[in-house]
Parts: structure tokens; C-alpha cells; sequence
């Protein structure tokens, strides 16, 4: 039994004087009650600071500082927000903690050991920033821009990564946001509405709320929650199908418990049920679609008993589901989803989620996808220049087209890191990485390793010591999202129904920064001029960027910070489908490019015997691997317990809280344990935990060896024909308890 | 006037913005919480699949075990409430009830931290702040005040504020036109103990099947107030002795040499 009560401490409190003498007591104005010294002092009467912009995650909600003595003691949402409000997640919340994160960057650093083994020297910005323009410089000219590729991620990694592109001139790009997310989404919503759909479904107007795989609710993204939540209070109808019982399946009406990797056989068994009786909107279908015959002909085939057995559910319930979508239709929200690069089948499931939008007329409706009329504001960056397509990898140069016609913006990742460790077609000799951690973000991490071995150089920019930055030859330390100007965050209301207002807000620091950390402009344009691009610098900092951007609203950062960070406007109604508006659920042209023009299943491999198939998803607490170092969200959710049916437990002989490692069918190991969460909320065939743990970089002094890392398991790639995005649903594990393999039981 | 907040655990999506608001507003170091999330399930239950969450914090119970245990004086106190100007003066220990807004509070100056009003919550809602430690303590209690300080000051709680989906409901549960008298009449309830009745304020309000999994997980026991006694009676004795001793009222009657020597032997490890 420890008692933590030294000697000393003992006998100098057991000496019986009880008298305490009190620290200065701080007498309420309002109440008259006396608080002491020894009390937190709360944040309300800190000063209030405005025109902070998150990026704990994506979402960018707008925030207010609480700032007491030059420290940010807080982060409150802007209370003029009318998109957040006053509302922030835990992450947001936490940011204070990633602002004064003991492990942060503070310095330039040269790594002065091995890519992969650093050690690590201190050097000035001059030295550092010598270096990366000599490198990359170097690289240019001896093998050409194409000589570079580039890893961005998150809003400071936009302007470097313009830079790149259209200064520079290399098509090799690769966001994680695109290839390993959402991309592949968009894509499809493109050839079938012309539009990237985004996540704008009118959920808290809808009648029923259809997800494929969206936990909403373990995915936190605030007036997006806002939405779900009003709609569901609403009396909206939930539909969600994942193998697991989400946090969204919590709240459902319907769970549909579907055998991984058959979703598009679930829709298209729905939208031909639809069709077959007629329950589909014809009066849309006429006016706004095209290729309804051909698509209705393709997906005929698609019986309810059909899908049902391909999908592992009851065909009733199918029937179910359709029925209620048609009877609420067109006020229906068939969300597209965010992460969606599961399987490497993931176009032709988003075509068919748009196709379903379509055919239940539920686009631009109340309920429906509508997309928010949002003011233009235009954002002052690098000049596009003409660079040619000849040292594109994405261009089949005999045939004259691309490879992976549906391709997000950038170059999909495995023809950059075939090339880079190849060598061919081409070699690619310098790297840089800004913002993201790929080896927490692209499957296989030996192949990215084999990247980085085959670089003359390699650069990384973070605000933290990251997996990968452990690969760095220079190693920048950039100021955080609480410390500069930046990122242009506009918008509407979040109920569409409400009074139509938009908004407009720029980040704005709410602290200044410390140590020697800096902009993305800052460091872009110093790299910029030691690689003779001087002259095209459009800004000459980063407020000077945001000023003339705001300039193209008749805003400035003085007027905004005079209207506490946020510029209100009237709004326009988002309701009407446009003239010009049409629905391709027939395109040609996917089909003279060789992929099928009508939603088509294409099957996942299956899950080999004694093996269940990996699958992850969103900490409510946590972004990707970006904030696992974070003490009060580690502190949260410190692993990522491994969900393992109830039934499947009791015959391998697991019980809730074992520690267990992973083994993958291609023989990696896992390099850490975590814990067993048996629950009966999950299918027999698949196991799940959440992603982003299992970092691996001792500087991470929090976030290391804590959980275990999905992405290192996830070594068999899966690349989607029509986008090149990644499928990353698609390996298959055993657990291992205490030394020994326990096989998955059928 | 009774101050209680209501979770709505239909709009709840279990997101822990409650509990890092509160870490930042009120400097809650780490491991310790003023609130807390603990996801329940998915099991299945009678009702079907069940998962859902269970967001706790301080009760600021109709009767509260942990305010009897104060081991320290008593101490005439004059209360103010906000509203009205009126104020009473009472006999309190470090921590209390108050007879206004029915919020129960610590005197950090007047706590010895021996963390026996701790012990005596069914909830675990309180715990011994080392952050706070003075010349003759290891640490004064602390716990949620229903954000009493910003109340006061016509705020709402931190937790209700930065909640995303309006699941946190705050307000006064004598006030029958109140939001949170509505979710009571709508069927919110507390999770009061096994066999007792101590009437906690924070209440729950959801589908039928999770209210279900809630109280069949998290209905407390009343502590062991016996051996709370027994240490409450020594710490009289040794007042800010205590320190962080906690548990001690295992020990019996005799503790405080044994206290000696276990400290002792500590020292040695």
C-alpha cells in the first residue's frame, strides 16, 4: 500500500497544529463567497482572443482563445460562429496541449545519424534552409522537376505544395487526403453530377439517414454532428450498414450487419428492386438523369435474394430498407461518406451511392444532398504554369490517356513509390514531406521505407516529431495552427432550413510562437529563392497571403478581427435543382475508358481460413495519428482496444482486457499489444480497431508504443482501377495471446 | 432553487468534449477528472443491440454522503444567493451543500485533503488534487461544482457550453417551466444507489434500451461509510496529518502508527 507520505512530510503534519493559514482568499463581486488561492482560477475573465481557425482535424471550426498572462489557458468555439457556435470536440478542446506538447519541434534539425536511425543536430534556419535549396535544386537540375516528389497534408501544406506543382513543376503528389481518403469519392460523384459532393447531405431536414460505414459519432466533425443529431431529433429514420455496431448503429433504426466489402452489391440490389417496381422518382429520372436504361439493364441482375447472399443480411431487410428510402424519397440523405478508400472497389460504390441519390430524386431537395451556397473567396497563392504531361507517371504516353482516369488531383501514391524505388520510368531523387506522416497514412510501410532508402534528400515539416520525420535529412519545425495566419474558413449556417446567412473568418494566431518555429510562407519562400524563384513569390508573408485573398471580399485582417473573426452575410436558399444539373447513371465515358459505365460489384478477396479481416475507423478523441502524443487526449482513449465477436472470443479463449499482438496473413507481426474488447457488436468474419496508434518514434514520449498500429498490418495493397486511390481494407489477421497464434474460427 | 444538469444520451454521441472542456477550464491534471465518457457496449440486451455512454459527473446529491464525512471544524459560513441578495449563515466543514442553488462545494483553504468525502461518494466524483497542494496538505479535494464560479457570473457550466449536440441540459430542478424539470417529467432520472436514497442531481434521459444498460452498469453502492468513520475520527486527531492518506480508515482506530510505519518502510523502498 503506498501512501506517497515521505518522513518529513509525516512528522511535520502529524504534528498536530491544525491551524492553516490561508493563501490570499479572492472574494466573488457577484456572489460574496470567498474562493481560495488554491482554486483554478477558470477562464472566464481571461482575455478573450479571436480569429482562431482549428486544425485538430479538418473540419476547421472557429474558435476564440482564452489567454491568461501571454499562456492560452483555453479554446472555446466562437461564439459568433453559425457553424460550431460555442461548441468544440474533445480534440479542439485539447488543442492547448498540442500547443505546449513538451516533444514538439522547436529547432531546425539535421539528421546527422541514418534515415530511419537519426540523431539529431541542432542548425540554424540559414544552414537549414541552405540545404534544402542546394538539394532540391540540385535534384531539379540534374534530374528534372519529375525529380521530386511530395507528401503533403493538412492546410499548411497547400502553398509548398502549389509551389511544387505549378513553380517547380512536378506532377508527383500524393495527399493523403485524396489517396488514402476521400478522393476516390469525389472522383465518382464527378462523373456521375459533375460535382465533388463532399459530406452535403441536408441531414437535419432529412426523413432518413442512409450510411455505408459512417460512424458519425467515433467521427467527430462538429456542425456536421449538428446536423445528424437535429435530424435524428427531428424524428429522421437511421440506416446504417457496417459489420460492427458503430456509434451510429447505436442510434439506428435499421442495422444492417453486411459482410465487409459487399456494399455495392447491397445498393445495386437496392436500386433495382427500386426500379423493378417502380418506386423510384420517374419525374427526376426523366428530367435530370441519363443512361437510365442501360443502368437499369446492367444492374438487373441484382435480386434481393441474390445480394443477400452476397452480403451475408436477410433479403428482407433489404427490401425493408429500399421501401423505406422510396416511401420518404426525395427528402432522403444518402451520405457519400469520408473516408472511403476501403477495398479497392470503392468507385464503383460511390457511383452507385450517387446513382441512388439519383434515382430517388434526392438531390437539391430538403433532406437531400444540397450543396450550401457558400461566398467565393479567392485564395491568393502560387501562379499556375503550363507544365507539360511528358513526365507524368499517371499518362499512358502510347495510348495517349491516362491510366487511372478518375484520378483526385496529384498522382496516385504506388506510381510515385514504384518509380522513386525503381527508378523507372524515371528517377525521383528528393522528397518532401510536409504535414503528413505516410507511414501512418499509406499502406505498407516497408515500401515507403524503400522510398525514402532511394532519396538523395529528404525534407519533412511538422509541428511534431512524427514517424516519419525519423526519415528526414532536414527536419523543420513549423509553427501550429494556434500561432499563425492562414487557412480562409467560409460557409453557412449549418441547418440549411434556418435563416440563410454565410460566413467568412481567417485564422489568426491567438498566442505568438516559440522557439524558432515558422510559417509555411516563411519557410516555402526561403526554399523558394535559393531555388531562383524569387520572382515569383506572390506574397511576401503570410498575412500579406490572407490579406489579399480576404481583399477579393472587400474583407482585410483588421475588419475581420474588428467583426471578432467572423464576417456574417446574407445567404442565398441552396434549395432548386439546376437547370443545368444531370445524373449520369449511364457514363460513356467511363466505358470507352474501359471500366463499366453502370455501378458494377467487383468481389473483395476473401478472408482466408483462420483469418479475420482487418478493419479500422475513427477515435471520437483522436485525428488519424496527429494527436496521440496529446496528454489529455492519450489520457482519453490511451489505446485502441481490438473488437473480437463475443463467440469467436469464447472458442479461442479470449476474455475482455487480454493483451493481445497481431500477426497478418503475409507474416508482419505487430510491434506493440493492445487490449480485447469482446463485444457481441461485431461480425464472427472481421476484427476492429481504431486507427492512428502504435507510434513508433521514442520523441513521441506519449504517443509511443501506446495501442497498436493498424497501418503496420496493412501490407497487401489494394489500388482502385478507376482513381488509383488505395483499398486498405483488404488484410486479414490472426491475434496473438501470449506468445501463441490463435487461429479465427470459421 | 436546485441546480441539476441533464445528459441526454439520445443526443449524446460520446465525443469527450465535456470532459476536456472541463480539464481546460478548471487545470484538472491528468489521470484525475472532474467528469468522465465510458462507452457501454455494444452488448445485446433484452431490448436488442445496445451500446451507448455514460457521461458522469458530481451529482450535487439531495442528501451527499461525501459532505457528513468532512473530518474538519466546523466553521460558521455566510451563504449569498446570487439571485436575490439574501444570505444565511450556517455551520459548515470544508465542504457543504449550498442552501441556495443546492450545489455542493469544497473550501480548498479549509480541506486537509485526507480524501474521506472521496471515499464516501458512490460516484468517484471526487478526487485529491496533488495540483493543490499546500504547506500541510498533498492535495485539496476537488471536484465539478456545476461550474458555480461562471454560474454565478450568469455562464453555463463549461461542459454544456462546448457540448456539440446540446446532450448537456443545466438549469434549476425547482423551476417547473425549467428545460431540465421537462426532461424529469419526460422521465430523467439519477442513478441513486442500491437500496439508499440520496437523490442525485445530474440526471438521464435516452431510448428505453440504453437508460437500460446505464443503471444496470453504473447504480452505485453507498460506500463503506463504517470505515470511513473510523478514519474520519482519526483524522479529527491528526488533522493535517492526512496528507494523501488515503484508505486509511482500513487500517482502524490505530492508523496513525501505523500510518508512521508504512511511511517508514517506504522510504526504504
Amino acid at each position: 500500500m503506498a501512501f506517497n507520505l515521505t518522513r518529513r512530510k509525516f512528522l511535520k503534519t502529524a504534528s498536530l497544529v491544525a491551524a492553516t493559514i490561508p493563501l490570499s482568499k479572492v472574494v466573488s463581486a457577484n456572489s460574496g463567497v470567498s474562493r481560495s488561492a488554491l482554486d483554478a482560477k477558470g477562464t472566464a475573465d481571461d482575455k478573450t482572443v479571436v480569429g482562431g481557425i482549428c486544425e485538430m482535424c479538418f473540419w476547421r471550426c472557429q474558435l476564440v482563445g482564452k489567454v491568461r498572462d501571454g499562456r492560452l489557458m483555453k479554446i472555446e468555439g466562437n461564439p459568433k460562429s453559425i457553424d460550431n457556435g460555442t461548441s468544440i470536440c474533445a480534440r479542439g478542446n485539447a488543442g492547448v496541449k498540442l500547443l505546449y506538447d513538451v516533444d514538439r519541434l522547436k529547432y531546425p534539425l539535421k539528421n546527422v545519424g541514418k534515415r530511419g536511425a537519426p540523431r539529431w543536430k541542432r542548425i540554424s534556419w540559414k544552414e537549414a534552409l541552405d540545404e534544402c535549396g542546394s538539394k532540391l535544386k540540385s535534384t531539379v537540375d540534374e534530374y528534372g522537376a519529375h525529380g521530386i516528389c511530395v507528401f503533403p497534408h493538412g492546410a499548411s501544406a497547400k502553398y509548398p505544395m502549389h509551389y511544387f506543382e505549378r513553380v517547380v513543376g512536378t506532377h508527383n503528389v500524393s495527399e493523403a487526403s485524396f489517396f488514402q481518403c476521400r478522393g476516390v469519392r469525389d472522383t465518382a460523384y464527378v462523373a456521375t453530377i459533375s460535382k465533388s459532393p463532399d459530406e452535403k447531405v441536408d441531414m437535419a431536414n432529412t426523413r432518413v439517414l442512409f450510411f455505408i460505414g459512417d460512424h458519425l459519432g467515433e467521427n467527430i466533425h462538429v456542425s456536421h454532428i449538428k446536423q445528424y443529431i437535429q435530424g435524428l431529433q427531428n424524428g429522421a429514420k437511421l440506416i446504417v450498414a457496417d459489420p460492427r455496431y458503430s456509434a451510429s448503429a447505436a442510434k439506428s433504426d435499421i442495422w444492417v450487419q453486411i459482410k465487409p466489402g459487399t456494399d455495392t452489391a447491397y445498393l445495386l440490389a437496392i436500386m433495382n428492386y427500386l426500379v423493378q417496381n417502380n418506386k423510384y422518382n420517374k419525374e427526376f429520372v426523366e428530367e435530370y438523369t441519363d443512361g437510365f436504361e442501360e443502368f437499369s439493364e446492367a444492374i438487373k441482375g441484382w435480386s434481393l435474394e441474390k445480394a443477400a447472399k452476397e452480403c451475408d443480411i436477410p433479403a428482407e431487410q433489404i427490401k425493408e430498407v429500399a421501401d423505406l428510402l422510396a416511401s420518404n424519397a426525395p427528402n432522403v440523405a444518402i451520405h457519400p461518406g469520408r473516408h472511403v478508400s476501403w477495398h479497392g472497389n470503392d468507385f464503383q460504390r460511390e457511383r452507385a451511392l450517387a446513382c441512388l441519390t439519383g434515382i430517388l430524386g434526392a438531390y437539391y431537395v430538403k433532406g437531400g444532398w444540397v450543396p450550401p451556397k457558400s461566398p467565393k473567396v479567392t485564395s491568393v497563392t502560387w501562379l499556375k504554369e503550363d507544365h507539360d504531361h511528358e513526365f507524368d507517371l499517371n499518362m499512358d504516353h502510347e495510348e495517349d490517356e491516362k491510366l487511372y482516369p478518375y484520378s483526385p488531383p496529384g498522382t496516385p501514391t504506388e506510381l510515385i513509390r514504384d518509380c522513386a524505388i525503381t527508378g523507372k520510368p524515371y528517377p525521383i531523387k528528393s522528397c518532401v514531406v510536409w504535414g503528413q506522416n505516410p507511414m501512418k497514412t499509406i499502406p505498407n510501410q516497408q515500401k515507403m521505407k524503400d522510398l525514402f532508402t532511394a532519396m538523395d534528400f529528404v525534407l519533412c515539416v511538422d509541428v511534431m516529431p512524427t514517424d516519419v520525420t525519423a526519415w528526414a535529412d532536414i527536419l523543420l519545425p513549423e509553427s501550429s495552427y494556434l500561432e499563425r495566419y492562414g487557412y480562409i474558413k467560409k460557409g453557412t449556417q449549418w441547418d440549411l432550413s434556418k435563416q440563410h446567412q454565410q460566413y467568412i473568418s481567417a485564422r489568426m494566431p491567438l498566442v505568438a510562437p516559440m522557439f524558432e518555429r515558422k510559417d509555411q510562407v516563411y519557410i516555402c519562400n526561403e526554399i523558394a529563392k535559393r531555388m531562383g524563384h524569387a520572382e515569383k513569390i506572390q506574397s511576401k508573408t503570410i498575412e500579406e497571403m490572407v490579406d489579399k485573398s480576404l481583399a477579393s471580399v472587400n474583407l482585410s485582417i483588421e475588419k475581420l478581427r474588428a467583426e471578432d473573426g467572423i464576417h456574417i452575410q446574407p445567404g442565398m436558399d441552396p434549395y432548386g435543382v439546376p437547370d443545368e444539373f444531370e445524373v449520369l447513371l449511364f457514363n460513356e465515358d467511363l466505358a470507352d475508358f474501359g471500366h463499366p459505365g453502370a455501378p458494377t460489384y467487383i468481389p473483395v478477396p476473401q478472408t482466408p481460413d483462420g483469418f479475420a479481416r482487418l478493419l479500422y475507423g475513427r477515435a471520437p478523441v483522436h485525428t488519424f495519428n496527429r494527436s496521440q502524443n496529446n496528454v489529455w487526449l492519450n489520457n482519453a482513449m490511451p489505446d485502441n482496444p481490438v473488437w473480437v465477436n463475443d463467440e469467436v472470443a469464447a472458442k479461442i479463449g479470449l476474455v475482455d482486457g487480454d493483451t493481445v499482438g497481431f500477426i497478418n496473413s503475409e507474416g508482419v507481426k505487430s510491434t506493440t499489444t493492445t487490449t480485447v474488447k469482446v463485444t457481441a457488436g461485431i461480425r464472427k468474419d472481421c476484427v476492429y480497431m481504431y486507427h492512428g496508434y502504435g507510434t513508433v518514434n521514442p520523441l513521441m514520449s506519449i504517443g509511443v508504443n501506446a495501442g497498436v498500429d493498424d497501418t503496420s498490418l496493412i501490407t497487401k495493397i489494394a489500388v482502385d482501377p478507376e482513381s488509383g486511390c488505395h483499398g486498405m481494407r483488404n488484410n486479414f489477421v490472426k491475434l496473438i495471446k501470449n506468445g501463441k497464434v490463435l487461429d479465427i474460427p470459421a | 432553487m436546485q441546480y441539476g444538469m441533464i445528459i441526454d444520451l439520445e443526443r449524446c454521441v460520446g465525443c469527450h468534449a465535456c470532459t476536456i472542456a472541463c480539464r481546460a477550464e478548471w487545470e484538472v491534471p491528468v489521470p484525475y477528472q472532474r467528469n468522465w465518457v465510458k462507452r457501454l457496449g455494444p452488448t445485446m440486451t433484452d431490448d436488442g443491440m445496445a451500446a451507448t455512454y455514460y457521461p458522469g459527473l458530481c451529482n450535487h446529491c439531495e442528501k451527499p454522503p461525501c459532505v457528513d464525512e468532512c473530518p474538519a471544524d466546523l466553521v460558521e459560513r455566510t451563504f449569498t444567493d446570487v439571485k436575490s441578495g439574501k444570505t444565511t449563515t450556517m455551520e459548515v466543514a470544508a465542504t457543504w451543500k449550498d442552501p441556495f442553488d443546492g450545489t455542493v462545494q469544497v473550501d480548498k483553504d479549509r480541506c486537509i485533503g485526507c480524501g474521506a468525502c472521496a471515499d464516501a461518494c458512490p460516484f468517484g466524483a471526487r478526487y485529491v488534487n496533488p495540483a493543490q497542494a499546500d504547506d500541510d496538505s498533498e492535495g485539496k479535494v476537488d471536484k465539478c461544482t456545476y461550474c458555480k464560479p461562471r454560474v454565478d457570473q450568469g455562464l453555463v457550466p463549461a461542459c454544456v457550453q462546448t457540448c456539440i449536440t446540446g446532450a448537456r441540459i443545466f438549469g434549476d430542478l425547482d423551476d417547473p417551466k425549467s428545460a431540465v424539470s421537462e426532461y424529469v417529467k419526460k422521465g430523467a432520472k439519477g442513478l441513486e444507489v442500491k437500496g439508499g436514497h440520496i437523490g442525485p442531481n445530474s440526471r438521464y434521459y435516452g431510448k428505453k434500451k440504453d437508460i437500460a444498460l446505464l443503471f444496470a452498469d453504473y447504480t452505485p453502492e453507498l460506500a463503506d461509510i463504517a470505515s470511513i468513520k473510523r478514519r474520519t475520527m482519526m483524522a479529527s486527531l491528526v488533522k493535517p496529518a492526512m496528507g494523501k492518506a488515503k484508505d486509511i480508515g482500513l487500517l482502524g482506530v490505530a492508523g496513525a502508527l501505523l500510518v508512521k510505519g508504512v511511511s517508514d518502510n517506504e522510504e526504504e523502498t
